[in-house]
């Protein structure tokens, strides 16, 4: 089940996604029409199924045609491996940030950092060393770099 | 046939892998070097399992060229069920598979440890050796605890998809790997509600239904699940009462991808038709044998992995099982 916590800022309306994208989701009733900018802060999706993608790019999809403006910030792995499958995923809008997943190399713990795309491009992909938040030892990035950030490097 | 698995290829890889396969499922394994020795030993032997390597299309299509010369390609001694072609690359570079009228099994060769692939897939090709490849218990390792669940309605589908999440994470995997274990549980089962249930023409029974929509699952209807984890794979089959699997139609599905092209919105069907193929993208190896108009039984396999870009990597197949 999806919950969304919304904010109108003048022209923007921000909105908070947390749980899971699938068939009971309803994104018209959720999230209302489609302002003409929004910002799509992703960090708590937890989870988006196959039925949830089309409501997803349908939705967005029909925000691009009557010319919002869509901004997606705090993309959740979840998120971000829906981008990487699907190239109109965002239906055109931008990705500000996305989290990357790291893993403790001593207590093996999941960890993540959030980033600015705009970085990693920067950065060439190659990540700052991470300290494990739990137990001091290194974190190294836990996904295959040419599949997680292949929409960056398209 | 005979108790013979039959490898075409010069890859020690392969050799490794299929030796295992053949161990494991209790078959001699008999070896050829070229397509051409292959159809030969297929026409004078006709071994009962067919590994062949088929990494370019100008290999694929030297192995069909021989099989038909020797044997024809419909002829008794082959059987798609029984052929199991091994790539180095994934299912949407090489759609002269996808098209063969062989097509039975796909192996991508990203073993890790071929002999450890080679006894996970063993008990799978054991398991086709039976009159009918049905139970997950046979395709996990002995004494793998199975536990059934039976879907009385539509909507309990996310409340056993939660479930298994829970499941898995107490076995220890990864949450990240435990959601895409759940989500591949949800298409499985989403896919045994709506899309299976067919008429007596075949036709779709529920294709424009909404997947939300709340339905009893009762008699033919019947939905259930399968959940078993051997300590390294678990596996997990969504099963329905209709057999109403079409090959070319499910091998199209999980062979989309929309990295290039765009995923366009249908709205006269209510379905996306991107599951399977998100499912095999996230490392999720598949299983399909279908009885038709009597049973279909659909079983993902994942590996539980130390790390996730290791999950993601897993060695992974799609197998396929169809009786007419």
């Amino acid at each position: 089940m999806l919950n969304v916590i919304k904010e109108q800022k003048g022209t923007v309306l921000a909105v908070r996604l947390s749980g899971a994208i699938e068939e009971s989701t309803n994104l018209d009733k959720l999230l209302g029409p489609p302002a003409a900018e929004m910002n799509i802060h992703c960090k708590e999706v937890s989870r988006i199924n196959s039925v949830g993608v089309k409501i997803w790019i349908k939705y967005f999809q029909e925000a691009k045609t009557k010319g919002t403006k869509l901004k997606f910030l705090e993309c959740s792995t979840a998120i971000v491996e829906q981008i990487n499958l699907i190239s109109n995923f965002t239906a055109g809008g931008a990705v500000e940030s996305i989290f990357v997943p790291f893993s403790c190399t001593k207590c093996r713990s999941e960890l993540v950092g959030l980033f600015k795309t705009e970085d990693l491009k920067k950065l060439n992909f190659q990540l700052p060393a991470l300290k494990c938040s739990k137990c001091g030892a290194p974190a190294a990035f836990d996904d295959i770099p040419e599949e997680y950030f292949a929409f960056l490097m398209r | 046939m005979t108790k013979t698995l039959l490898l075409i290829s010069a890859r020690p890889d392969d050799e490794v892998f299929a030796t295992q396969v053949a161990s494991v499922a209790g078959l001699t394994l008999r070896k050829a070097n070229t397509p051409e020795d292959g159809a030969r030993i297929i026409s004078e032997e006709s071994p009962g399992v067919i590994f062949a390597d088929a990494s370019s299309e100008q290999e694929y299509s030297r192995l069909e060229a021989a099989i038909q010369e020797a044997v024809g390609l419909f002829s008794e001694k082959i059987d798609a069920n029984a052929i199991h072609f091994i790539t180095c690359e994934n299912l949407e570079k090489v759609p002269y598979l996808i098209q063969s009228p062989l097509f039975g099994h796909f192996i991508l060769r990203n073993y890790g440890d071929p002999a450890e692939a080679g006894e996970h897939y063993g008990r799978l090709v054991g398991a086709t050796l039976g009159d009918r490849a049905f139970g997950l218990e046979r395709m996990l390792k002995a004494g793998a605890k199975i536990q059934n669940v039976k879907l009385q309605s539509t909507v309990q589908k996310q409340s056993a998809v939660e479930a298994i999440k829970n499941y898995l994470l107490a076995a220890k995997f990864q949450s990240r790997m435990a959601s895409v274990i759940a989500n591949a549980v949800d298409e499985i089962l989403m896919n045994a509600m709506f899309d299976a249930p067919v008429d007596e023409l075949g036709r779709p029974l529920f294709a424009s239904v909404s997947r939300s929509t709340a339905m009893r699952l009762e008699g033919q209807h019947a939905v259930e699940i399968n959940v078993g984890f051997d300590g390294r794979y678990v596996g997990l089959s969504a099963i329905d009462h209709f057999g109403s699997l079409d090959k070319a139609k499910l091998l199209s599905h999980i062979s989309k991808v929309y990295t290039e092209e765009e995923y366009k919105v249908k709205t006269s069907v209510a379905g996306a038709g991107i599951g399977l193929a998100t499912v095999f993208r996230s490392g999720g190896s598949f299983f399909f044998a279908s009885e038709n108009r009597a049973r279909t039984e659909v079983t993902v396999f994942f590996r539980r992995s130390e790390s996730f870009r290791e999950f993601k990597d897993q060695f992974r197949f799609i197998s396929t099982q169809f009786y007419f």
